[in-house]
């Protein structure tokens, strides 16, 4: 007999049972399985696809056959076994499918999402189309890691190294995580600083390595507030500046930034835009970046600032 | 019987674990099309008649002809019957549910995914369903902070790539600062470091090029149809690199690290004091001059020889602006 027609069977038997069964209540339903004349090999071989089916997730009870607990046998829970019903709509499915199918393959969400499908309609998933979702060099085992600290609130140990290149060890109660712009970030209470703090999960260079029970965070705790903006935006929007771009990268310049908003085209093809402003060169490095595509006309500090960047790339002459 | 030069095959549990999600799907949707759950279910066709033909032999005891699962494959579909208490999957496991919130929740995060509202929805039911003590605190403490920008083209170019349709794009490309209209065969889409790209073959240059998608101002169709090429999709580099490219060799401070976690390098070296030495593959220097401009002292050029002086001409033009 082919060892997975023995496991089939095996899940069968104890699904399809209402009470404990004991090794040789099993062995006398399956006896071409455990054939063995010999009861220790017979139990021996057992043991091995008990330890099979658990390792795949099916929870195999030892218990007592009776309240006297004379003897020991086997069971299957049932609400443990089954997955719970959930009723999707075609819509939520076919959504889930697309976040499963968008990373690498052969991902355990993908192995989750198909689970999921038996209780779908048949055929909403043609022509489905996905995409490919690449986080920042993050194993999905880094970020798995980090998510079940973040479920069971434990504390974390892990190697990084900041935005500035320092590297260090730290420890944190993992409170939450973020996803800004793609990239992960775990949000909790850095124990050596006593504050909380974010770690980009592409900068930690080390497993996360559970270290014990974690706190619990404060009230009204959201991950994402503790994120700030990377260097590369125009920066926190906190009040306005006017910019101004040529024709030729005012739409994309524009486009798709939150809170920007387009005052005027010039006769010379120019368009006037309101960007929001935050503390920092943020903003001045941004408008650079567009070269003599753009001029920062308020307000006159963020001028003085992009001026100041220039006069010292030029002083280098 | 197996010969021995065919691929290794799977463990037994390997199988086992594919059974049991597969045959829950097909005691409920009797007749499914082979290629379909194939598709769905990522297993080769031949691997999936094989299991099957082995579920036709298993069943309950005393495994008479009234005990044993009845499989039925006719004309590529299957049927799967007497095999009632393989109804319902098994349940999912801690990490697999966590893998596939996190996964939702990224893509729950992006305004401009149509997907996004009914992720949000799915992804309750699934908190709610599986219970706190499979995602325990993970669905309260999980946040999107917004960042990366909105490409609204991003739909349509989606459809043209599923419906493998040659389009007209005007886009704005940053490594030459200027607006061009084009015609592209896009094959992928995919999201990486905060922005959507659409892998194409370019009809302009002839060659494949990465397009962002929010950089893509308009997307016209043609009306015609392409053989797709087979161009990489994720996992591929950002920037493929050209013969004639050159090599952008820059000496980040502390403060201009962050260049490295944004852009594509082709090497990383750690220098004193914090420093970073990047080295950047370029087909045009232009969208490296606009870089060096925004990091002003920053960043060191290293080479090549002209870039520098680029850097001095184009701050020299912009600084003309400001009177």
């Amino acid at each position: 007999m082919q060892p997975l027609e023995r496991l089939v069977n095996l899940v069968a038997l104890l699904l399809d049972a209402h009470r404990v069964l004991t090794f040789d209540d099993i062995r006398e339903r399956m006896p071409e399985a455990y054939e063995q004349e010999d009861l220790d090999t017979a139990k021996r071989m057992f043991e091995r696809d008990k330890g099979i089916l658990r390792d795949i997730g099916v929870p195999i009870e030892v218990m007592a056959t009776d309240a006297w607990e004379s003897e020991q046998g086997y069971a299957i829970a049932k609400d443990a076994y089954y997955l719970p019903e959930i009723a999707f709509t075609p819509q939520e499915i076919s959504a889930l499918f697309v976040a499963a199918h968008a990373g690498r393959e052969g991902s355990s969400a993908e192995e989750a999402v198909r689970k999921l499908l038996y209780g779908a309609q048949g055929g909403i998933l043609v022509g489905v189309s996905g995409f490919a979702l690449a986080t920042d060099g993050v194993p999905d085992a880094r970020l798995t890691a980090a998510a079940e600290a973040v479920a069971a609130q434990r504390s974390v140990r892990f190697r990084y190294r900041t935005s500035r290149g320092v590297e260090g060890e730290r420890r944190a109660d993992a409170y939450g995580l973020a996803v800004r712009g793609g990239s992960w970030y775990l949000v909790g209470l850095d124990r050596d600083r006593g504050e909380i703090r974010s770690f980009r999960l592409s900068r930690v260079s080390s497993d996360l390595t559970d270290v014990g029970e974690g706190s619990v965070p404060p009230e009204g705790f959201r991950a994402a507030d503790h994120v700030q903006v990377g260097p590369w935006g125009p920066g926190e929007p906190q009040e306005r500046a006017r910019v101004a771009f040529s024709p030729e990268v005012a739409w994309w310049a524009t486009k798709g930034l939150q809170g920007a908003e387009v005052l005027k085209e010039r006769a010379d093809g120019w368009v006037e835009v309101a960007v929001p402003n935050g503390p920092g060169e943020g903003l001045a490095s941004w408008v650079l970046s567009f070269g003599p595509d753009a001029v920062a006309l308020e307000p006159e500090e963020l001028r003085r600032d992009v001026i100041r960047r220039l006069e010292a790339t030029l002083a280098v002459r | 019987m197996p010969s021995a030069d065919r691929k290794k095959a799977p463990k037994a549990s390997e199988r086992l674990r594919r059974l049991l999600v597969v045959v829950p799907y097909l005691v409920q949707h009797p007749g499914t099309e082979l290629t379909e759950v194939t598709r769905l279910f990522g297993v080769p066709e031949e691997a999936l008649v094989e299991d099957l033909r082995l579920l036709f032999v298993s069943g309950l005891p005393p495994y008479g002809p009234g005990d044993l699962i009845d499989v039925d494959i006719q004309d590529g579909r299957v049927w799967v019957r007497m095999a009632d208490y393989f109804g319902r999957p098994l349940h999912l496991t801690r990490s697999e549910a966590i893998a596939l919130y996190v996964r939702g929740a990224a893509l729950a995060a992006m305004s401009d995914v149509p997907e996004a509202p009914a992720l949000d929805s799915a992804l309750a039911k699934l908190a709610d369903g599986l219970g706190p003590e499979t995602l325990g605190e993970l669905p309260q403490r999980i946040h999107a902070a917004g960042g990366g920008r909105s490409a609204d083209t991003l739909e349509a170019l989606r459809a043209a790539t599923a419906g493998h349709e040659k389009i007209r794009i005007e886009y704005y490309a940053a490594s030459s600062a200027a607006t061009t209209v084009r015609e592209i065969d896009p094959e992928e889409i995919l999201y990486a470091i905060g922005n959507w790209y659409v892998v194409a073959w370019d009809h302009r240059s002839d060659e494949e090029r990465l397009f962002r998608a929010d950089r893509v101002r308009t997307v016209e169709p043609t009306g015609e149809r392409f053989e797709p090429r087979g161009l990489a999709g994720v996992g591929r580099p950002l920037y493929t690199r050209g013969e004639a490219d050159a090599q952008v060799r820059l000496l980040l401070s502390p403060d201009a690290r962050w260049v490295a976690e944004y852009y594509e390098t082709e090497e990383q070296l750690e220098r004193p004091g914090g420093s970073l030495e990047v080295v950047m593959p370029a087909g045009r220097l232009e969208w490296a001059e606009r870089l060096v401009l925004r990091l002003s002292g920053a960043a060191e050029v290293l080479g090549p020889p002209q870039l520098k002086d680029r850097v001095l001409e184009l701050a020299g033009r912009t600084r003309e602006l400001y009177g």
